[in-house]
């Protein structure tokens, strides 16, 4: 019995190690371990060998199956490393690598997730309010007169269904500014706001879509005066844009702030000069500045509206437009809007 | 709205020694914005943006008064030239009779004189044309240079036209028509301001613009200069209704100040005395029922301050306040601010005037400061739902997947479900938009449609759907849907994208169940909650959409920890013969509860009636020998039996 155990063992040995390719030393594998390979088959027969014979044998049995299973091991890793040792000689390296898939985010996706990011590294926190609104939220409370033009059924989408008695017809939002209100009545101050959503107007042409991107800054609390609407904007257009860029505000008018600024940044393509390089004027921008958007301190009709007393509370806010800032990031100028929401693979395979 | 000026125009009415360039900047950043500055022979041309609260400043004049008071704040001289003319054509009588409702017009200004027909002199002209107004002859060209200049509306009659004893100002029936001087004709919807004569003939349609029948031509001798201040509402209305965009509505609109009507017309007079040998035969005309009351603002310095965010000096704040034409009384700790006529509208809260004090004192001086951090900042519910979205985004995007974005309005075709159902718009902008959609399946079939010549595209995207409520907004779910497009596409590639992601969230408990309305494809759920379904469209196309929220309500970042096994874990493969309709799911679920050694049971292969049962044993207490496997194993193939008429090999 002994001798035949030692007989498989170099019998085994002798192939594993003469095995050539990793197939082979499968099959070798299978005759001696498998189910009814030799070594199996002899295992099997120690029961028939007499009592006080079975320990050694046993323990004979075990070592010659621990031989095998390591000289197969390391037989096994010599083949690999050959096989790799080929690859490293045999391979053209500028072929093509099978890569894992690959999807795309689409660009609004993109830019949504950096504002978010920057604006949140500030304390402001993200919320979301309804894209379909009541026409108190979106422009009552917010200041704007009975007749104001926004109002008109040529730039704001209204739906077909029953006013309401206290909040009005039903819209759809045209900004972000209708969370001022869902946000003051949500919580008290302090208030730091990030409204990023969908919102619909009545226009569609290379610089509008029905449907676009804003995103809303709130900031309520005591003491917030225009110095903090600065920083804020100072800090967005510096981790938005780049260091290089600047920013400024100037008077404008808006119903809900008071007072309004729109906001200015340097244009990427002339830096700010107005000229470019070869002396020809800049024909992206005004001056050397590119319009981001609105924003002013809050009305204190809107405080008011949103229950906070606007002599104990000072507030800003600003709303800009995602597919703007978007535009204004060097590198992405795109002649028409509406390729935006096109949907065509070729463009959004490009981001 | 723009308006454009020559900067010797300008320059009429401001004393200054600073550059155009200087002029424009300090104009941007403290006012209105000049969009451009453009350089025209010796001259410059100023394109300027003004907002929709100052129509004061659609005017020489009133850009005068701004240039001087933003110059002077920094530090560069400056003074606004005022031109005041006097009335000096009382006493003679006024030929025509004028009635009008107050709550129409407010003010009328009017003069009869004689006038010779001709071109305009060379300045009139430049200005005009610089300005984008065609130089037409010098009665018209006078009117919209008082326009320009002063900036209120002037209109002039062929007094001759007129059947003029009587002239009567009322609101316009519904259906009557006019023609306009530009030869347009329109129907009215009735409330219009218009005029008409002794005649009833409609001769004015006041504010916005004059008529054929009264226009004058190369034959006027006689004209009525004519100057009318109109409700803003009203201009508003008739002019969107019948798209007369002209720049007299467009001021009109906005609300023209009432004071500026007299020097206007004055001006008037002096320009057609030397452009068109005019002389005045009546006297002057000003009905002005009810004259605006200037309102008082009281002003808190401490106020001032805190909005701003730097103390500006009392002195300072008083002098950009009279620069600007407010009148200023001292008070302790506050300023009485008296508000001009042009600012009335304008003008009417203390943070107005902190506004009038900030700009010229100049943004660009303020420092920035960040907000302190709010410190009550709690966590708050969405914070957890954008976390969520982020992480599918991403998740779909390293699936092969591109994220789309389709408009939440669709048409007819694309909406899912009965019509009636939908939300709709009442001022839709075209067709294709018009209902707020119910799934976001149907844009997303568009898309592939629309990407022909692409064997594969895997799409998805997340946004609302609306369904209408009683008496309230309509509910917004957000939705996950995506479609994959392949030849022979098999609906195990979409259970196995929502499997892989629903692993990757943590969201356990799901089950696919086959749907029973005949549409092929399954349902989801979990537990009682529905979450969603895959859909097959075509032998191409799958599509599903799941209940967002619902189904992240359920995704976690909790993990456990088992210890891992001490003891090997031995694995089988066993094949049962089942009849085709069993499903796989409830076997294997069989099989895991036949044993507690059994950790792990899945489907390997699937062969005509032949499934292989891929089978783990483990034990965390001892190692398994084939006998522990070889008794359970014959445990399962007696419940299969039982449960499944199950048989074996």
């Amino acid at each position: 019995m002994e001798e035949e155990l030692l007989n498989i063992k170099n019998n085994a040995v002798s192939l594993i190690l003469d095995a050539p390719d990793l197939e082979t030393l499968e099959g070798v594998k299978l005759q001696f371990l498998g189910r009814s390979g030799k070594l199996t088959v002899a295992i099997k027969e120690i029961t028939k060998i007499p009592q006080e014979r079975r320990p050694a044998v046993g323990m004979l049995a075990n070592e010659v199956k621990t031989t095998i299973e390591n000289t197969i091991e390391s037989q096994a890793s010599n083949l690999k490393s050959q096989v790799s040792k080929k690859i490293r000689e045999d391979i053209d390296v500028t072929n093509p690598g099978i890569g894992p898939p690959l999807g795309h985010l689409h660009l609004i996706t993109q830019a949504i997730e950096e504002i978010s990011e920057i604006f949140k590294s500030i304390g402001f926190s993200r919320v979301r309010y309804p894209e379909v609104e009541w026409d108190w939220y979106a422009f009552g409370a917010l200041n704007f007169p009975p007749n104001h033009p926004a109002r008109d059924d040529w730039e704001t989408f209204f739906i077909n269904e029953e006013p309401d008695p206290k909040y009005g017809p039903m819209v759809l939002t045209p900004h972000t500014s209708s969370g001022q209100i869902r946000e003051m009545q949500r919580i008290k101050p302090p208030i730091r706001m990030l409204n990023l959503a969908k919102c619909y107007r009545r226009q569609s042409d290379v610089s509008h879509t029905p449907m676009f991107h804003q995103f809303e800054g709130l900031v309520v609390d005591r003491g917030i005066s225009i110095t903090h609407l600065k920083g804020v904007l100072d800090f967005f257009v510096k981790s938005y844009f780049g260091e290089k860029r600047q920013s400024r505000i100037r008077p404008y008018h808006f119903e809900f702030t008071e007072p309004s600024f729109e906001v200015d940044v340097t244009c990427g393509v002339c830096n700010g000069r107005a000229r470019l390089p070869d002396g020809q004027g800049c024909r992206l921008c005004k001056e050397g500045w590119l319009e981001m958007g609105g924003a002013g301190m809050v009305h204190p009709n809107v405080l008011k509206n949103g229950g906070i007393d606007p002599n104990t509370y000072t507030g800003f806010a600003f709303g800009w437009g995602v597919e703007r800032v978007l535009m204004m990031k060097e590198g992405i100028e795109i002649d028409d809007l509406r390729l935006l929401y096109s949907n065509k693979l070729e463009f959004l395979e490009q981001f | 709205m723009n308006i454009k000026i020559l900067d010797s125009w300008l320059r009429e009415y401001l004393k200054t020694s600073a550059k155009p360039a200087d002029i424009a900047k300090h104009l941007s950043l403290s006012s209105v914005s000049v969009e451009r500055l453009e350089r025209k022979a010796e001259d410059y041309i100023y394109d300027i943006e003004v907002t929709t609260n100052r129509p004061d400043l659609m005017s020489v004049v009133g850009l005068a008064r701004e240039t001087a008071a933003a110059l002077a704040e920094q530090g560069i001289e400056a003074e606004f030239k005022k031109n005041s003319l006097e009335n000096r054509n009382q006493g003679k009588d006024f030929p025509v009779k004028i009635e009008a409702e107050s709550n129409l017009v407010n003010r009328i200004c009017a003069v009869v004189m004689d006038v010779a027909v001709k071109d305009s002199p060379k300045k009139i002209k430049d200005r005009l044309e610089a300005s984008g107004i065609r130089s037409l002859n010098n009665l018209i060209d006078v009117t919209n240079y008082v326009m320009r200049e002063i900036g209120h509306p002037v209109h002039v009659f062929d007094f001759d036209k007129l059947n003029a004893e009587k002239l009567t100002i009322r609101k316009s029936k519904k259906g009557e028509s006019l023609v306009t001087l530009d030869k347009k004709q329109y129907s009215l919807l009735g409330g219009d301001i218009v005029m008409e004569d002794s005649n009833g003939r409609i001769v004015d349609l006041l504010g916005i613009m004059g008529l054929e029948n009264s226009v004058v031509g190369e034959n006027t001798k006689k004209i009525l200069l004519f100057l009318d201040n109109t409700d803003p509402t009203l201009i508003r209305k008739t002019s969107m209704e019948l798209g007369i965009r002209s720049e007299a509505a467009v001021l009109n609109e906005k609300g023209v100040d009432p004071e500026l009507a007299m020097p206007a017309l004055l001006r008037g007079i002096e320009l057609y005395k030397g452009a068109a040998d005019g002389k005045v035969s009546s006297s002057v005309l000003d009905i002005y029922p009810n004259p605006p009351k200037k309102h008082e603002i009281k002003v808190s310095l401490e106020k001032i301050s805190r909005v701003i965010g730097e103390a500006i000096p009392e002195d300072k704040c008083r002098r950009i306040l009279r620069k600007l034409d407010f009148e200023v009384t001292d008070r302790t700790d506050k300023l009485l601010v008296k508000v001009p006529s042009f600012r009335l509208l304008d003008v009417k809260i203390e943070e107005d005037i902190i506004e009038e004090i900030a700009r010229v004192y100049g943004y660009q001086r303020l420092p920035s400061i960040l907000p302190p951090l709010n410190e009550n900042l709690k966590f708050t519910r969405f914070e957890t739902a954008f976390y969520w979205e982020r992480r599918v985004k991403e998740a779909l995007k390293y699936f092969g997947f591109t994220e789309v974005y389709t408009y939440s309005l669709v048409s007819e075709d694309l909406y899912d479900g009965p019509i009636e159902n939908a939300l709709t718009l009442k001022n839709p902008l075209s067709s294709d938009m018009t209902f707020l959609r119910s799934s976001l399946i149907p844009s997303l079939l568009e898309v592939l449609g629309k990407n022909k010549g692409r064997e594969e595209i895997k799409i998805f995207e997340i946004a609302c759907v609306y369904k209408k409520r009683q008496k309230d907004l309509p509910e917004e779910k957000l939705l996950l849907s995506g479609a994959l497009k392949k030849p022979n596409v098999s609906f195990f590639e979409a259970k196995g994208i929502l499997e892989t992601l629903f692993e990757d969230l943590g969201i356990k408990g799901i089950k696919f169940k086959k749907r029973l309305d005949g549409a092929g494809g399954a349902e989801i759920t979990r537990g009682k909650d529905y979450l969603g379904y895959i859909e097959p469209v075509s032998a191409d196309i799958i599509d599903f959409e799941l209940d967002f929220e619902k189904a992240t309500s359920f995704s976690t970042l909790k993990k456990v920890y088992n210890p891992i096994g001490k003891f090997p874990p031995i694995s089988e493969d066993l094949a049962v013969i089942l009849k085709p309709d069993i499903s796989t799911i409830d076997v294997a679920e069989e099989i895991k509860t036949t044993d507690p050694l059994i950790v792990n049971v899945s489907l390997l292969d699937r062969f005509e009636d032949i499934r292989t049962f891929h089978i783990v044993f483990q034990s965390t207490e001892r190692n398994i020998t084939k006998g522990d496997v070889g008794k359970v194993r014959e445990k399962i193939k007696k419940r299969l039996i039982e449960m499944f008429q199950a048989n074996f090999k």
